[in-house]
C-alpha cells in the first residue's frame, strides 16, 4: 500500500480569458504547449476570509508546505491549508467550494506551522460565514443540524431513548432525574454511546467496569443532550450556543465532582470551549479516569489478541493524552499492543471530527477513498486482529470501513471499555439485576 | 610609523571606520569623492533604513554630526586617492583635492567605497526596465517613498497593483552574479510595507524564488509584511514583463501550484542587487588589492579575520567587500578601523 494512497489530480481553475481591471489577460502563446491557466490574484476572497473573527491567521501562510504531508485530506484527495491559502491568493471562494467541507479539524498541521496557521478555528469561522451568505450546505450535514436542534442529539433520536442502553448493562446505572442527590462522577455519554447500538454495547461494558471499581456516578438520561462540538466546528455557532445554554442549566441541577466522558469532542467542548462562555468543570475523559485505578481490576481472562490502538485526534493531539489509553491496553493479560505507523502525535484521522461524521457522502466525491478505510488498511498492516478506539465516533466508521476493505474478517473494531469488560469476564461475572432480566 | 589612518570613501562604513579610529585616539583623514558626506543612502534617496525603518537622512545627519564633534577626524570632501606609495606602517597617500594634490603619510587605509544598485537594463534586458515606464528598481521608488508619493509614471495614479521581483541581477550565472545580494528581500518587504501605509487601497506582491531574510528580519520585516500589511508573497519568479493595453502583465510560473501565471499590475519594482560600486574597482586597482570575480575586495584569511585584504595595512569595510547589509556594514567598519589602529599601535605589521 503506498503510504500517500492514490492521489486526485490537482482541480485547476482555469479560465478561456480574463478581464482584469480592463486588462484582457488572453494570448496564444500558452496553448501552444498545454492548456493556459490565468490566475488574477484577486486577493478579495483571502482578504474578506481573514476579516471573520479567528480567521486572520489563514493570511500567516508563507507556503512552507508543512502542513500538507500530514494533512489527512491530502493523503487521500487533493486538499491542504497551504492550498486554500494559495486558491484563495488567487481569486479561489473559500465559501462556496467543496473544500470548505473537508477539514476535519484534525490539528495536525497547526502541530507542524511554523506560522500557527490555525485552521481549526478558520475552518468552523468560514462555515459559518458560508451558512450565513446562505451558500450550500451538505444536504447530510444539515439534517444533522437540524436533528440536533430538535432532538438534541445528531442521531435525531428521541430523548426518552437516551438511557435505553442502561437496560442491557447488567449493572445499575443510575440516572439523576430519577435518583437526585450528590454524586462524584457525572457520566456525559453523548450521542454514539446513547443511541448507536454498538455504542450500546461499549457504554454497557463501561458501565460494568465502573461498578466493578465501585465507581460512584450517575448519568443525566433523558435529560442529557449533545455538547455539541462537532456542530460547532462544523460552522453551527448558533447552535453549539444554544445547546450550552441547554447543558448548563442541566447541570446546575444536579451535584457533581467531575464530569467523565467517553467522548473526546464532548471533553474537548467541556475543557476547552465551555470555559470561554464563562462555565468551567473539572472533566475527564473515561480512560483518565481508569487508566489509575487499573491496578485495582479483578482480571478473569486473558485476551490473546495483538491490538493496535487509534489515538483520537480531539484526545491525543488536542489535548496530549496518549498514554491513559495505553495504560489501560496495557493491562490487559495476553494483550499484545502494538503501534501503526501514524500513532500518537501524528496519529491519522478517522475523518469523523469537525463535522466529517456526517458529511461521508461529500468527502466521498472530493476524495479516493475514505479516511476511516486508509486508517483500518493501516491498522491491518501493523499486524493487529483488533483495532481499539476510545471515541464513540470511531467503532461505527471502522466497522464501516472494514467491510469496505474487506478486513472485517480480519480485523475486528473494539472500544477499550469493551476490551476491558472482556477480560474481566463481561457481563457473565456481574450478579443478574432486575434490568438485565 | 604614522599616527594617520586614510579612509577612502564616506558612506556608512567610512563614517563609522574614520569615528572609531578617532575614538580610539588616532588621525583619520576620510576622503569621499562627492561633495558630501553620507554614500549611497543620501545619493540614492533612500527613504527609511531597513529594518528599523528609521528616517535615512537623519540617520545619515547623525552619523556625520558625530563624526564632526572628533577632533581626530578629518574629511576631506570632493577628493580622491590617486596614488599609494610605501609599506604598512609608512604609507604615503596621494590625495587629490579642490586645493589639488596632497601627499599624506598614512599608518594604514581603510577602503569603504561600496557598492552600485545592479543595472537592470544592462545585458539580458528581460525586464524591459528602460522601455517601460512603469517598471522600477528599488532604489527608483525608493525617490518616491522618500517624497510620501508612489505615483505610477506613466499615468501619475497611486497604483492599485504593485509587485516586486525578487533576485534580479543576483543569483544569476548567466549574469555572472551567483551570489545572493542578502539584502533585496528585506528592503523589498520594507517598501511594500511603506506602499501599503502611504497607500492603503493598494495591493502588493512579492514573487520570489526563496525568501532570504536572515535572523531577526524574518520577525521585524516579513511576517509583519504579510501578517499586518497583507503583502501577497508569491513563489515563482517573474521573467517577463509585458505592456498591454497601456498596463503591465507580469509572467512567470506559479512553482507552488505548478501552472503558468501572467498577473496584470500598474507597476513593476526590480529588488536588483548589490554590485561593486565604480569606486571599490578603481580603488582596488590604485591600492593593489586583490578583488573577487565579481570586483567585491577579496578578504584575505577568512573567516576569521573578515576585513584585512591581500595587502598588509590595507584594510576593507562594509559593501565594498560584498553584499552588506547596515548592521554587517557598521560592524566590518568597527572591526577594520580596531585592526588599523591596533597595526599602528604594535607598530608592525606581522602579527597575523
Amino acid at each position: 500500500m503506498p503510504i500517500g494512497g492514490h492521489k486526485q489530480q490537482p482541480v485547476v481553475h482555469e479560465l478561456e480569458s480574463a478581464i482584469v481591471e480592463g486588462v484582457e489577460l488572453t494570448a496564444d502563446w500558452n496553448r501552444q504547449l498545454e492548456s493556459r491557466v490565468i490566475l488574477d490574484y484577486d486577493t478579495t476572497n483571502l482578504f474578506a476570509l481573514a476579516e471573520l473573527t479567528d480567521a486572520e491567521s489563514i493570511e500567516w501562510c508563507y507556503g512552507c508546505g508543512k502542513c500538507v504531508p500530514v494533512c489527512p485530506v491530502d493523503v487521500v484527495g487533493e486538499y491542504g491549508p497551504r492550498k486554500i491559502h494559495r486558491k484563495a491568493q488567487t481569486g479561489f471562494d473559500l465559501l462556496n467550494d467543496p473544500d470548505l467541507w473537508l477539514c476535519t479539524t484534525c490539528g495536525n498541521c497547526l502541530r507542524v506551522c511554523p506560522k500557527e496557521v490555525d485552521m481549526i478555528k478558520i475552518m468552523p469561522a468560514a462555515r459559518e460565514a458560508a451558512m450565513a451568505k446562505g451558500n450550500p450546505v451538505p444536504a447530510e450535514l444539515q439534517g444533522v443540524f437540524e436533528s440536533t436542534f430538535k432532538q438534541g442529539n445528531a442521531l435525531g433520536q428521541s430523548a426518552r431513548k437516551r438511557a435505553a442502553w442502561t437496560k442491557g448493562a447488567g449493572v445499575p446505572v443510575r440516572q439523576l432525574p430519577k435518583e437526585p442527590g450528590p454524586v462524584e462522577y457525572l457520566f456525559y455519554v453523548e450521542d454514539y454511546w446513547s443511541y448507536h447500538p454498538r455504542g450500546h454495547d461499549a457504554a454497557q461494558a463501561c458501565a460494568r467496569v465502573f461498578h466493578q471499581l465501585g465507581i460512584d456516578y450517575g448519568i443525566l438520561g433523558h435529560e442529557e443532550k449533545t455538547l455539541g462540538d462537532s456542530q460547532r466546528l462544523a460552522g453551527e455557532k448558533g447552535l453549539f450556543e444554544m445547546l450550552v445554554e441547554q447543558v448548563v442549566e442541566t447541570l446546575d441541577k444536579y451535584e457533581f465532582k467531575q464530569i467523565v466522558t467517553p467522548d473526546p469532542h464532548g471533553f474537548n467542548a467541556l475543557k476547552t470551549v465551555y470555559p470561554k462562555y464563562g462555565h468551567t468543570y473539572d472533566v475527564l475523559h473515561y480512560t483518565q479516569l481508569l487508566a489509575p485505578l487499573v491496578d485495582q481490576l479483578k482480571w478473569t481472562r486473558e485476551l490473546d489478541y495483538t491490538v493496535t490502538f487509534h489515538d483520537p485526534c480531539y484526545l491525543g493531539r488536542h489535548h496530549g493524552e496518549y498514554d491513559a489509553p495505553r495504560t489501560l491496553l496495557m493491562a490487559i493479560p495476553g494483550l499484545k499492543l502494538t503501534e501503526m505507523m501514524r500513532c500518537r502525535e501524528n496519529g491519522y484521522c478517522c475523518g469523523g471530527g469537525g463535522g466529517g461524521m456526517w458529511l461521508d457522502s461529500h468527502t466521498q466525491n472530493h476524495t479516493t477513498e475514505r479516511l476511516s478505510e486508509r486508517r483500518v488498511k493501516e491498522a491491518a498492516e501493523s499486524g493487529a486482529d483488533v483495532l481499539a478506539v476510545c471515541c464513540p465516533y470511531e467503532v461505527s466508521r471502522f466497522e464501516d470501513a472494514c467491510k469496505s476493505t474487506n478486513l472485517d474478517g480480519q480485523l475486528r473494531v473494539m472500544d477499550i471499555a469493551e476490551l476491558l469488560d472482556e477480560a474481566l469476564g463481561g457481563i457473565d461475572a456481574v450478579a443478574p439485576t432486575e434490568d438485565a432480566a | 610609523m604614522s599616527d594617520t589612518v586614510v579612509v577612502i570613501g564616506g558612506g556608512p562604513a567610512g563614517i563609522e571606520a574614520a569615528r572609531n579610529i578617532a575614538d580610539l585616539g588616532m588621525k583619520a583623514v576620510l576622503v569621499e569623492e562627492r561633495e558630501r558626506l553620507g554614500g549611497t543612502p543620501i545619493f540614492e534617496s533612500y527613504a527609511a533604513l531597513t529594518p528599523h525603518f528609521d528616517d535615512a537622512e537623519e540617520a545619515m545627519d547623525g552619523m556625520i554630526a558625530a563624526l564632526a564633534e572628533r577632533a581626530g577626524a578629518d574629511v576631506r570632501t570632493n577628493s580622491t586617492v590617486t596614488a599609494i606609495s610605501g609599506e604598512a606602517g609608512d604609507f604615503v597617500v596621494t590625495v587629490d583635492g579642490p586645493s589639488g594634490s596632497e601627499e599624506v603619510a598614512a599608518g594604514a587605509v581603510v577602503l569603504c567605497t561600496g557598492f552600485t544598485h545592479f543595472d537592470p537594463g544592462r545585458e539580458r534586458q528581460i525586464y524591459n526596465y528602460y522601455q517601460y515606464p512603469d517598471v522600477l528598481a528599488l532604489q527608483d521608488l525608493e525617490v518616491m517613498l522618500k517624497a510620501h508619493d508612489v505615483r505610477v509614471p506613466s499615468t501619475g495614479k497611486v497604483p492599485e497593483r504593485i509587485c516586486w521581483v525578487q533576485c534580479v541581477g543576483s543569483r544569476d550565472r548567466n549574469i555572472g552574479n551567483e551570489y545572493c545580494s542578502k539584502v533585496c528581500c528585506g528592503v523589498a518587504s520594507k517598501q511594500a510595507i511603506e506602499v501599503r501605509k502611504i497607500a492603503p487601497d493598494s495591493r502588493a506582491y512579492i514573487f520570489y524564488i526563496d525568501m532570504r531574510m536572515y535572523g531577526y528580519w524574518e520577525q521585524q520585516i516579513y511576517w509583519p509584511a504579510q501578517e499586518q500589511y497583507h503583502v501577497q508573497y508569491i513563489k515563482g519568479i517573474i521573467t517577463e514583463i509585458l505592456e498591454k493595453q497601456g498596463g503591465l502583465i507580469v509572467r512567470g510560473e506559479d512553482t507552488t501550484m505548478g501552472r503558468p501565471m501572467e498577473v496584470a499590475m500598474d507597476m513593476v519594482v526590480l529588488s536588483v542587487g548589490m554590485e561593486p560600486s565604480e569606486g571599490t574597482k578603481t580603488m582596488a586597482g590604485v591600492l593593489g588589492v586583490e578583488q573577487n570575480k565579481y570586483g567585491f575586495i577579496e578578504v584575505a584569511r577568512p573567516p576569521l579575520d573578515t576585513v584585512s585584504t591581500n595587502r598588509e595595512g590595507i584594510f576593507a569595510a562594509g559593501a565594498a567587500l560584498g553584499p552588506a547589509d547596515l548592521e554587517d556594514t557598521i560592524s566590518s567598519a568597527g572591526a577594520a578601523a580596531s585592526k588599523a589602529v591596533a597595526l599602528i599601535r604594535r607598530g608592525s605589521p606581522a602579527v597575523v
